[in-house]
């Protein structure tokens, strides 16, 4: 994994050079895209394995761009954005990010979220068990344990946790949830998901009130912590 | 007129049934129900002819000699004329009063669709809003279809404010003739489109100028039909101008372009300040912990609380940047809020979690119950509010001191609260504590602020619906800071979150 590529498209020369050093360092290849055009031509060219895209570009809506790659590529983006925007982080990541990191950051954070975004999405059949700490599920049971002890989970809770696990380290956001859980007709009846996220945190984390594994991205989702 | 002699057919055959029980006399009476029906229902002639066609059923049916017209007895000579003559002044009155009661709620409905009309206005920011009030206004006062063209400043061609699309050419063609024609011209005109449809183009003007040209479709119409539609819209129109007078509208219209300018031009600044302000920082974050984790320098404890230190900073400028950018929203548009139900907790964990190293010198507690209920609250501006109050509690007291933050349920309100052991509040603190820009005299040469942080904490708070307060017992005492949010339970099926359905 760690001889994958990474395709920055950034506008800003001193974000693409720590950006580039980092991931080198972390033994990863490296493209690096200034502008959206450029970035695009780079990604059919020479497809990478995950793209690091920042989205205040010059040239385009960063939006576009997302619609743009999500249209016949299925590789991972990362959106760097600023703070206090959860309702465009919410938009971009239903458009098709995988993720998203906050700026400013530290280095370590983003590395943290690339690693998750590259590991394969859909688990493998080998290995069905996805384990978070003392946590762990197993996809093909359809059951968890906690400490070793098995989790008695209802139907909602175990959807919930399932669809979290499978994106184990990433946002989901709630409507992505909703849609899958409670059906396309629930959009907005996420208190439903609030009281599954509190039944859950019961069961799951020594202190519900302060989770340590289900993580909350406050105004865009939860995040099953890695 | 059939529904008249149906309805005395009715009361007639009514009283023959009436009549094989009991004898029946002063039958005349009983066919004053018809005509009233007839004058409120069908209007003054029905109730007439009602009227008189009772008068005959009583003279044929009960008034010897019976099945005749004739009449033998004078009294009823005397009382058939009588009844024919009250008959028709009582369906004269119930006529006129329906009418009256048709007007009443007529207008009404006029005054209300007014109403509305002028608080759309009010609201309307951007010329268009005002156009789209005018146009949906008089469409539905005339009940036809209206397209309304801006009337453009000289050399800008002028837009029209619907879908266009359904606009025939020749019809847009003429509206743009009669915009080009300049102000004051007033002339309507009708225009028939090749598809048989004729349509009214007439420009809307008041003293200030031409607000726009309207094109109303008056269908099929032609000849006599459409020349009365045309004086309704005419006069329609005329009531309408003379109100968009009354409005002011010439300078609403501006005073919206106004509006509309200032704020791009805010925005853009804003975000341009923003983005300057902000593009340096990450460079600097990021090369910064991009060398502490090089390999080579991994594990080196120096670089790495070098590193640290940058972050420190970093976090500090970049919170001031958000500060000046909240309190610009909040002082020129006012908060928008993106509320959803919210786990109180979430929003305290969020404030404490992005200051971690910030309370790494203090004993954070935080006591929050299990079961709180939800909030309704934008949880983003909530928890930025939430983090002010902690920033403040974390640097005015001394290092090793405890902070504690807890929830609690009161009455019908769910109280955040941030406690501290620091300086406290004395004198003028207590009162001016909220202001923009204010700051004590004590903290302010050993600590760094803006003197923003509360200001844009309390009008947060409010926003979502909430109360702010503080509390100390006095210098270096401590500060307790609540925030009140109202409580509400959402709706929740318990099938919902248990359920497989």
């Amino acid at each position: 994994m760690d001889n994958a590529t990474i395709l920055i498209i950034d506008d800003e020369l001193h974000i693409r050079q720590f950006l580039r050093a980092a991931f080198e360092f972390e033994g990863f290849a490296v493209q690096e895209a200034h502008n959206a055009e450029e970035g695009i031509r780079s990604a059919t060219l020479k497809p990478p394995d995950l793209i690091i895209l920042d989205l205040g570009l010059p040239d385009r809506d960063g939006s576009s761009i997302l619609e743009r790659l999500r249209s016949w590529s299925n590789v991972p983006i990362i959106v760097l954005t600023v703070r206090a925007r959860e309702r465009e982080k919410v938009r971009l990541l239903e458009l098709g990010a995988d993720d998203y990191v906050v700026k400013p950051f530290g280095i370590g954070e983003l590395i943290a979220r690339a690693r998750a975004a590259l590991r394969p999405r859909v688990a493998a059949a080998s290995d069905p068990v996805v384990r978070i700490g003392p946590l762990e599920i197993n996809l093909a049971t359809r059951s968890g344990t906690i400490d070793g002890k098995r989790l008695v989970l209802g139907p909602k809770e175990y959807l919930v946790l399932q669809i979290l696990a499978q994106h184990a380290g990433k946002v989901v956001t709630r409507q992505q949830i909703m849609k899958q859980v409670w059906g396309a007709s629930h959009l907005d009846d996420t208190h439903y998901l609030r009281i599954v996220v509190r039944n859950l945190r019961k069961k799951i984390e020594i202190d519900p009130t302060r989770p340590r594994i289900l993580l909350t991205e406050l105004g865009v989702g939860y995040r099953l912590a890695r | 007129m059939l529904k008249s002699l149906v309805l005395v057919a009715i009361t007639t055959v009514a009283l023959l049934t009436l009549d094989q029980f009991f004898a029946l006399r002063h039958v005349t009476l009983v066919y004053l129900v018809p005509v009233v029906i007839a004058a409120t229902k069908l209007g003054i002639i029905p109730a007439v002819i009602a009227a008189v066609a009772g008068g005959g059923a009583s003279a044929f049916f009960f008034y010897p000699p019976i099945y005749s017209f004739l009449v033998e007895d004078p009294q009823h000579l005397i009382e058939l004329p009588l009844f024919v003559f009250v008959a028709i002044v009582t369906g004269h009155l119930a006529t006129s009063l329906r009418r009256q009661a048709d007007l009443a709620r007529r207008r009404e409905t006029e005054v209300h669709d007014l109403y509305a009309f002028s608080r759309r206005l009010a609201a309307a920011h951007t010329p268009n809003d005002i156009y789209t009030a005018i146009r949906e206004h008089l469409a539905s006062i005339i009940g036809r279809r209206t397209i309304l063209f801006e009337t453009a400043p000289p050399g800008v061609p002028g837009a029209a404010l619907s879908d266009e699309g359904q606009v025939p050419d020749a019809v847009k063609r003429a509206m743009e003739a009669l915009a080009e024609a300049g102000k004051g011209s007033g002339n309507s005109s009708v225009v028939e489109d090749g598809e048989g449809r004729v349509w009214l183009v007439r420009p809307v003007s008041g003293k200030a100028g031409d607000f726009g040209v309207l094109a109303i479709d008056l269908g099929q119409q032609k000849g006599k039909m459409a020349g009365v539609i045309r004086e309704r819209v005419d006069a329609v129109l005329a009531d309408a101008t003379a109100m968009l007078e009354h409005l002011d509208l010439g300078r609403a219209l501006s005073d919206a372009r106004v509006r509309s300018e200032t704020e791009a031009l805010r925005d853009a600044l804003i975000g341009s300040v923003s983005h300057q302000l902000r593009t340096p920082l990450v460079s600097i974050l990021g090369a910064a912990t991009v060398i502490s984790s090089a390999p080579g320098n991994r594990g080196d404890p120096r670089l790495a609380s070098l590193a640290d230190i940058l972050r420190d900073e970093v976090d500090r400028l970049n919170n001031d940047v958000q500060d000046l950018l909240d309190a610009a929203l909040i002082s020129s548009k006012g908060v928008r809020l993106d509320c959803e139900w919210v786990e109180p907790a979430d929003v305290v964990n969020a404030a404490v979690d992005r200051r971690q190293r910030l309370l790494a010198g203090h004993h954070l507690r935080v006591d929050i119950p299990d079961e709180l209920p939800f909030v309704y609250v934008d949880p983003v501006l909530l928890g930025q509010a939430l983090g002010q109050i902690v920033d403040n509690a974390a640097k005015y007291s001394p290092p090793g001191s405890q902070i504690t933050i807890g929830a609690k349920t009161e009455s019908d309100a769910v109280v955040l609260s941030v406690g501290d052991e620091g300086i406290g509040l004395v004198g003028e603190e207590q009162t001016r504590l909220w202001e923009r820009f204010f700051r004590g005299q004590r903290g302010a040469s050993s600590v760094s602020g803006s003197g923003l942080g509360l200001w844009i904490a309390k009008a947060f708070v409010i926003a979502n619906g909430g109360q702010i307060e503080a509390f100390s017992e006095g210098a270096d005492r401590g500060t307790l800071v609540s925030i009140r949010l109202p409580a509400r339970e959402p709706a929740t099926p318990d099938l919902a979150v248990s359920g497989d359905g």
